[in-house]
């Protein structure tokens, strides 16, 4: 009777054991994931970084022992091919989980359609509010969505009392999205808007919507644009003369190697990242120092956010084995890694939303600089902006 | 000032826009052939003043004496090859054709220089000068305004002067009877369209130093050539001129009285408008297409 105890014990140690450490269970048979990304198209700039960012941790995870197929789509930045994508992974390769769409677009349309069919997406990088504020179960987001990333940046400049603010950005779900908390988040602070302009992404000449903010004069002039753009924006400013007291760049084309490289129009430039790699977030500089010596150039946040994503959903998914499974574990879990502490909860009208802390950094003299929030950062703010 | 500052702008702009619109116009004139893969072209022309730039140290400017005979022997070599193939058949076959040769093009960019914009950054990529007090122009896109200039006076120079020109022009008011007339009208296709492709090619390069350069770069242009084209008047040298110097300024105005979101809005009004009323174009003959 003893022994039948001992036994069951013995067994019941030997189950917990396995199902902590699920290589040795998962070795044979690889867990199937997917992961949408616009690796051609208008946002393939921004794409790679996420396709090398999620290479590398499926690399890091195989090596650790987990078994994992993943199977890649290309949306071309298009939400309808994202969906076809979704579509075909759940139904075809039936994917338990998916890393992805990149851009707000496709993953709003993903979103949409997760819960229908009941395999979660973990989105890495999409900033739109509505994707996690429309209660869908299905979808979890691992990157702070856009009211954050106005809110960041406005704190950051807060303490020299800022009258006005003019806007500029793309056309896109992702501008006008974080332009529309920019301007709630502005409103509480007390700055007057005296420019809203919304252009077309890919256009050789901004000059004239440039020169009509100059003559507004404002205090900060709010900028939300992908890829080259953010340069073309800032040289055609430069020419103008359009000289506020700080610009404010909201994420992706502000905080690019490139636009860095170009001393002459980005320096002192502020703007909202949501990775650094001088952040003390668990394995951050290792992975920058990693992902520089494999792919020749600077990871963006876009790569740390994939990276993450990545490594969480084979985790999760590993142990799990399920699409139903999964979704429960990836809501009850906790994660700390590169992107500091990760954990999807339901707060103020977001659900299953890793409650993000953004980081707010300046272009001085060629690199960035982290100058906000005070604890995470070695350098001050330079304020006012000159050339 | 705001006022004389877009127009100014918008012009130096549409500058750009137009040598971009003539070469398609030359094209269908021509040869009667939508050429979608003109985009693609501009864009190789980037490519190609950002090497010479690059590799060679040759100023942007400069690498157009490099680069207009290059694309011209490459758009020669492209006709000869498969555009000549389609030139008697219906324009669905042609069309696809040379989107199927544009898609080429772009993804073997894609492949080639990868995805990651490149910046030409000149010592005068963003400086600028001052008129008017309070009106800023532009330096590189003074100096590819003045080229263009250039450019289209030594084209219209050649069409109206030349034995080739004249060739060129028989062509494109009478196939049949042009060839009656004894003019080797394969040549002279492939001329033109060589033509066609050295001023995609120069486009390209001369708006590089301002904007930046993608595989994907030409799209954009592609829809704004073919708007150039039937605004002004298909085939027409001098309507492709004119066209892109009011697509320039009324995205321009438009962007500063309206909204930047809405100048395509208006472009695209007013190219209804245009063929509403006068659907050969601004400068088109009646009859043509």
């Amino acid at each position: 009777m003893k022994n039948a105890i001992m036994n069951q014990k013995l067994l019941s140690i030997a189950v917990a054991a396995l199902s902590l450490f699920p290589l040795s269970a998962n070795a044979a048979r690889p867990v199937k994931l997917g992961f949408i990304n616009s690796i051609t198209g208008k946002e393939a700039q921004i794409g790679e970084n996420l396709t090398n960012g999620a290479a590398m941790a499926v690399d890091d995870m195989t090596a650790k022992g987990y078994a994992v197929t993943v199977v890649r789509e290309d949306d071309g930045g298009d939400p309808k091919n994202a969906l076809a994508a979704y579509e075909k992974l759940v139904t075809r390769d039936r994917v338990i989980g998916v890393v992805g769409p990149y851009t707000s677009g496709s993953a709003n349309v993903v979103a949409s359609r997760a819960d229908q069919y009941n395999v979660p997406i973990l989105v890495p990088a999409a900033a739109k509010e509505e994707i996690t504020m429309k209660g869908y179960r299905n979808v979890f987001r691992l990157n702070a969505p856009a009211n954050v990333y106005s809110l960041v940046l406005m704190k950051a400049v807060a303490d020299f009392k800022p009258k006005t603010i003019a806007y500029v950005y793309a056309a896109n779900d992702f501008g006008v999205s974080t332009v529309k908390t920019a301007q709630e988040n502005a409103l509480s602070m007390g700055l007057k808007e005296v420019a809203n302009e919304k252009y077309q992404q890919g256009q050789p000449d901004y000059r004239a919507t440039l020169a009509k903010v100059k003559a507004a004069n404002p205090d900060l002039v709010f900028l939300v644009s992908y890829d080259a753009d953010a340069i073309l924006l800032m040289r055609q400013a430069k020419e103008i003369g359009l000289s506020p007291k700080a610009f404010l760049g909201a994420g992706a084309g502000y905080t690019t190697a490139q636009f860095a490289q170009q001393k002459d129009i980005s320096n002192l430039v502020v703007s909202a990242t949501q990775w650094t790699d001088d952040v003390n977030w668990p394995g951050a500089s290792d992975f920058g120092k990693r992902y520089k010596a494999r792919f020749g150039k600077e990871p963006s946040y876009h790569a740390a956010c994939a990276y993450e994503a990545m490594r969480i959903m084979i985790e999760t998914a590993s142990k799990t084995e399920d699409p139903v499974k999964l979704r429960t574990t990836l809501k009850n879990g906790s994660w700390n890694g590169i992107m500091g502490p990760v954990r999807f909860s339901d707060y103020s009208g977001f659900t299953n939303q890793n409650n993000h802390s953004m980081l707010v950094q300046q272009i001085q003299n060629g690199s960035y600089e982290t100058v906000y929030p005070a604890q995470f950062s070695k350098k001050n703010i330079v304020y006012p902006f000159r050339r | 000032m705001l006022f004389l500052q877009s127009l100014i702008s918008g012009l130096l702009t549409g500058g750009v826009y137009a040598l971009a619109g003539m070469g398609m116009s030359m094209v269908f004139g021509v040869m009667n052939v939508s050429n979608f893969a003109h985009g693609d072209l501009m864009m190789l022309g980037m490519y190609l003043a950002y090497f010479a730039f690059t590799l060679l140290n040759i100023d942007p400017y400069l690498s157009l004496v490099l680069i207009i005979p290059l694309a011209f022997m490459f758009g020669y070599v492209l006709e000869k090859v498969f555009i000549n193939r389609v030139i008697h058949h219906p324009h669905q076959n042609q069309i696809l054709l040379t989107i199927g040769l544009g898609l080429i093009m772009s993804n073997s960019a894609l492949l080639a220089f990868t995805s990651d914009p490149r910046i030409l950054t000149t010592s005068y990529s963003s400086s600028s000068f001052t008129v008017f007090r309070d009106v800023s122009v532009s330096v590189p896109l003074l100096l590819s305004f003045i080229i263009t200039c250039g450019i289209t006076a030594l084209l219209y120079l050649f069409l109206s002067g030349t034995r080739t020109g004249m060739a060129l022009r028989a062509t494109s008011q009478n196939r049949e009877a042009a060839q009656l007339m004894g003019i080797n009208v394969s040549r002279i296709t492939a001329i033109a369209f060589g033509i066609g492709t050295a001023l995609a090619a120069a486009a390209g390069a001369l708006i590089a130093p301002t904007y930046y350069i993608h595989p994907l770069a030409g799209h954009s242009f592609l829809l704004k050539a073919f708007t150039i084209c039937v605004l002004g008047g298909l085939g027409s040298v001098v309507g492709a001129t004119v066209g892109g110097l009011i697509i320039g300024v009324v995205e321009a105005l438009s962007s500063v009285y309206l909204s930047s979101d809405w100048k395509d809005v208006v472009v695209f009004v007013l190219f209804l408008a245009v063929l509403l009323f006068r659907p050969q174009g601004l400068f088109g003959k009646k009859g043509d297409q």
